[in-house]
């Protein structure tokens, strides 16, 4: 059974200070599949790719470029399958 | 070695890495001179027009790594670690610290205090920023590296800002007085990486490591 949504989080990178968002690599409608690349994110000078946790459709970009997020926080949503 | 080339042998060994058909493998490369852009390059990093540096003959180009700006070429020493983070406790800050560290240790062996500065990555010496690190992570293996000025063309440098920083690159060399072989200190350094991240190190050539993949 699918889930209606699935978040896409900043998994846990260690003792960071948080990352940046870099870039999304789907845009909002695009299908994606579960361990796609879907964001980009940077912190201590390391690019770390955000894979997608679920298969379906990227519904929402809740972090977009440029902005600041803490591990565990919501990036967007993965809606679907 | 021509940047693009390393690059693909690079990433092909990443791929490798990925699916588990080579262990953690550190690449060690001398680049052709270029100026390579990260993920969070801005135009303001240049210090002369980018018309200027193209008309130089030196090649720009766009990498997945973080960080900013910089230069590669002649008298550079490069190493790409590609390793498994998995193993190494999933941390970005103390991969970035354990690869600083294996430089630092690299430099006290030729007598050159060097050390880190906070919220600024790299290595840094009194006069200026000695290496410049840059890594990339996908499915928690790590690609791009560090660069470590042992006798650098200062005018090269002379055209950004490293780092987007308005500091200055210094090379060993320089610091020394004297001229250090690059190969004494890539064995010097691929032993503080290993050090650093618990291995034990068989050199092997890139044909070497794209047969053991193939098996």
């Amino acid at each position: 059974m699918n889930r209606a949504f699935t978040q896409v989080v900043l998994p846990d990178l260690g003792e960071v200070d948080g990352a940046v968002v870099v870039g999304w690599l789907r845009r909002v409608g695009d299908a994606v599949q579960e361990g796609d690349d879907l964001v980009e994110v940077e912190t201590e000078k390391t690019t770390f790719v955000v894979p997608a946790p679920a298969s379906g459709r990227l519904a929402e970009i809740a972090a977009g470029e440029g902005k600041r997020v803490q591990v565990g926080d919501r990036l967007g949503n993965i809606t679907g399958g | 070695m021509e940047y693009r080339q390393a690059l693909e042998i690079q990433r092909s060994v990443h791929a490798f890495r990925r699916a588990g058909k080579v262990p953690d493998v550190v690449l060690t490369v001398e680049h052709d001179p270029v100026f390579t852009r990260g993920r969070t390059a801005r135009p303001i990093e240049y210090r002369v027009p980018l018309d200027a540096v193209r008309r130089a003959g030196i090649p720009v180009v766009d990498v997945e790594r973080g960080g900013d700006v910089t230069y590669h070429g002649p008298g550079q020493l490069v190493a790409y670690p590609i390793v498994d983070l998995r193993q190494q406790g999933r941390d970005v800050k103390r991969y970035v610290e354990t690869i600083e560290g294996a430089v630092i240790d690299a430099l006290a062996a030729f007598g050159i205090e060097a050390s880190r500065r906070p919220a600024l990555p790299g290595v840094w010496v009194r006069e200026g920023k000695i290496a410049s690190i840059g890594v990339y992570v996908k499915d928690w293996v790590t690609r791009h590296g560090l660069a470590l000025n042992v006798g650098v063309d200062p005018a090269h440098f002379g055209m950004i800002h490293p780092c987007g920083l308005p500091v200055r690159a210094v090379s060993m060399n320089e610091l020394l007085e004297r001229p250090v072989p690059l190969e004494d200190v890539e064995v010097r350094l691929v032993a503080s990486l290993a050090r650093g991240l618990g291995w034990r190190v068989e050199p092997r050539g890139l044909e070497e490591l794209e047969e053991h993949a193939g098996e």
